[in-house]
């Protein structure tokens, strides 16, 4: 009887242990050299453990950090809520009898599959001041020439991509959702002479509540730790105009300096953020699978 | 009356949706366009209709040795696929299929895992890489992506396990099978469309990766999406190649996504929302 409670292992063990080694351990590393002064110019041996101060050098002189803080903090939340606001209109356009609306759905799948680092390629080509096309759009519209990629215009650039990028991801997943939505309170709300306004507000959003938070939650997750569109439209640029918290990171351990210490202490502030935002997920994922899905 | 005003709403309706698909579609049209565009032409966006050519393929091919790249990415992606899938499925089966205390807490930490930063990955790897001597190699980045398709694998199949009744292995059982000549005569046949989706996604995911691939890599294990530091100086970007590259390294994943479109929504949230 007791070797049968313990087969479980066999089958858990292997990830388990794998997991542990190139996850856990390599972040605890991450912990672990953010308190030192490490330097990529000098030999591992020669760096000293330096406590909270690469924190404090962030936190206290690093003006660049708390752009960088700031900008990731508003690229998310500008580009969840308007991805979630346009993928939602996309959904209820799409959730109606279509001819070939799989086909239609097929294109949406676009955006989000191609490789990231390939998409901010071809934005620039599309975003040249000289011969990019949108400007050649917009001047047959008599449209003067816009500088997308100028210090002003940059962060609204990436900003831009980003919406073209993950708003079908949006709305698949509230199509899905929409999809899913039992019909019993909606038939009742109609013979109580319910509105279609009110139809969507006092059954069709609660009812889609969880999915919901779940997509906006998984969408800043992912735009926090965005990394290859950024790089390949503007590397952060110019100045420090697009310089997210992963391009910062990337700037202080690998660009001009090689600070991987202070690198370190960044990386794990990121590292913070996003463990906040995916425990708030987690939770809400679990309380709906608690719920019987 | 009512049905006119239907009809004109669902015309205006449908006129978004052409929109919304343009919108999708555009910039992967430009970008296929511009590839089979001459040097002079990929700067001169008032061209739309010409007389296409191939020498910014054969050129991607010659001089930027596309194949070497191609090559290191179909070895790591695959071998960073098939072994998080064959440890994946074990563990979303014990997850599946056993009950031990603290088994939602043990799932719930390894999804949590499938979300960390590669900016935060990339930075011990790097280290620990030196160390070892496995900067550039195929293996690291094998070991590196297994971080995100391992949890992934297991909350995908995890739910595909769930999906096949517990009867049907307990009357395999009954027949005198042990649990793993059931597991590979009962389960597998019945999750192989599943197992098959997670792959496709364990596939898109790796090939698309750039920022570990970027830092762990400098020459010999370089992969496809890495090939855009070519293309980043403003001056004398030669587009018509980096769009050749772009259409070569997107069309396998865009063809493994429609393959995958059915269960899109399942793996875009690790199985929370079954569409």
């Amino acid at each position: 009887m007791r070797k049968r409670e313990k087969e479980h292992y066999l089958f858990i063990l292997p990830s388990f242990i794998t997991l542990l080694l190139i996850v856990v351990f390599p972040t605890i590393f991450l912990w672990y050299v953010s308190f030192t002064n490490y330097d990529l110019s000098m030999g591992w041996e020669n760096k000293s453990w330096i406590g909270l101060r690469n924190y404090k050098y962030l936190f206290l002189e690093d003006k660049d950090f708390w752009y960088s803080l700031k900008i990731s903090l508003f690229f998310s939340g500008f580009t969840v809520v308007t991805e979630f606001g346009l993928g939602l209109l996309i959904a209820l356009l799409f959730n109606r009898r279509i001819t070939g609306k799989r086909l239609w759905m097929s294109f949406l799948i676009i955006p989000m599959v191609i490789t990231p680092s390939i998409v901010s390629l071809i934005w620039k080509l599309m975003l040249n001041t000289e011969y990019g096309v949108l400007n050649y759009l917009l001047s047959l519209l008599s449209i003067g020439k816009i500088n997308w990629l100028g210090y002003e215009n940059a962060l609204w650039s990436l900003i831009l991509v980003d919406i073209w990028e993950w708003t079908p991801f949006m709305a698949l997943i509230l199509y899905a959702g929409l999809q899913a939505l039992p019909q019993e309170p909606y038939e009742a709300a109609l013979v109580d002479g319910a509105s279609s306004v009110q139809l969507f507000r006092f059954i069709t959003l609660p009812l889609m509540r969880p999915i919901i938070f779940i997509s906006l939650l998984l969408r800043a997750i992912d735009s926090l730790k965005m990394f290859d569109i950024v790089y390949g439209l503007t590397q952060g640029g110019p100045g420090n105009a697009t310089e997210l918290l992963s391009l910062h990171i990337y700037r202080l351990g690998f660009r001009h300096t090689n600070w991987i210490g202070r690198a370190s202490a960044n990386a794990v502030i990121l590292l913070m953020i996003v463990t906040l935002l995916t425990t708030v997920l987690l939770r809400i994922m679990k309380r709906e699978s608690g719920e019987g899905y | 009356m009512k049905t006119s005003k239907n009809k004109i709403q669902g015309i205006i309706f449908d006129i978004l949706i052409g929109v919304v698909v343009l919108f999708c579609l555009f910039p992967f049209l430009w970008m296929l366009l511009t590839s089979f565009k001459t040097r002079v032409q990929t700067i001169d966006p008032s061209v739309w209709i010409f007389k296409p050519t191939l020498e910014n393929y054969q050129a991607v091919f010659q001089k930027r040795d596309l194949l070497l790249y191609i090559k290191n990415s179909a070895i790591v992606v695959s071998l960073t696929t098939l072994i998080s899938l064959f440890l994946g499925t074990l563990t979303a089966y014990g997850l599946a299929r056993f009950n031990f205390s603290r088994k939602e807490d043990l799932a719930y930490w390894i999804l949590s895992l499938r979300m960390l930063p590669p900016m935060a990955v990339v930075i011990p790897f790097f280290l620990l890489g030196r160390f070892l001597g496995l900067l550039d190699t195929h293996i690291l980045l094998v070991i590196v992506y297994l971080s995100f398709n391992i949890p992934f694998t297991i909350w995908m199949m995890r739910g595909f396990i769930e999906d096949i009744p517990r009867e049907l292995e307990e009357a395999a059982w009954v027949d005198g099978c042990s649990r793993f000549q059931a597991i590979w005569r009962i389960i597998f046949p019945l999750v192989a469309p599943g197992l098959a989706a997670t792959a496709i996604f364990c596939v898109i995911q790796s090939w698309n990766e750039f920022a570990l691939a970027f830092f762990l890599t400098s020459f010999n294990a370089r992969t496809v999406p890495t090939m855009v530091t070519f293309f980043l100086s403003v001056l004398g970007v030669i587009w018509g190649e980096m769009a050749a590259v772009g259409v070569i390294a997107t069309l396998p994943v865009l063809i493994f996504a429609i393959i995958v479109q059915k269960y899109l929504v399942r793996g875009l949230t690790f199985g929370a929302i079954k569409s």
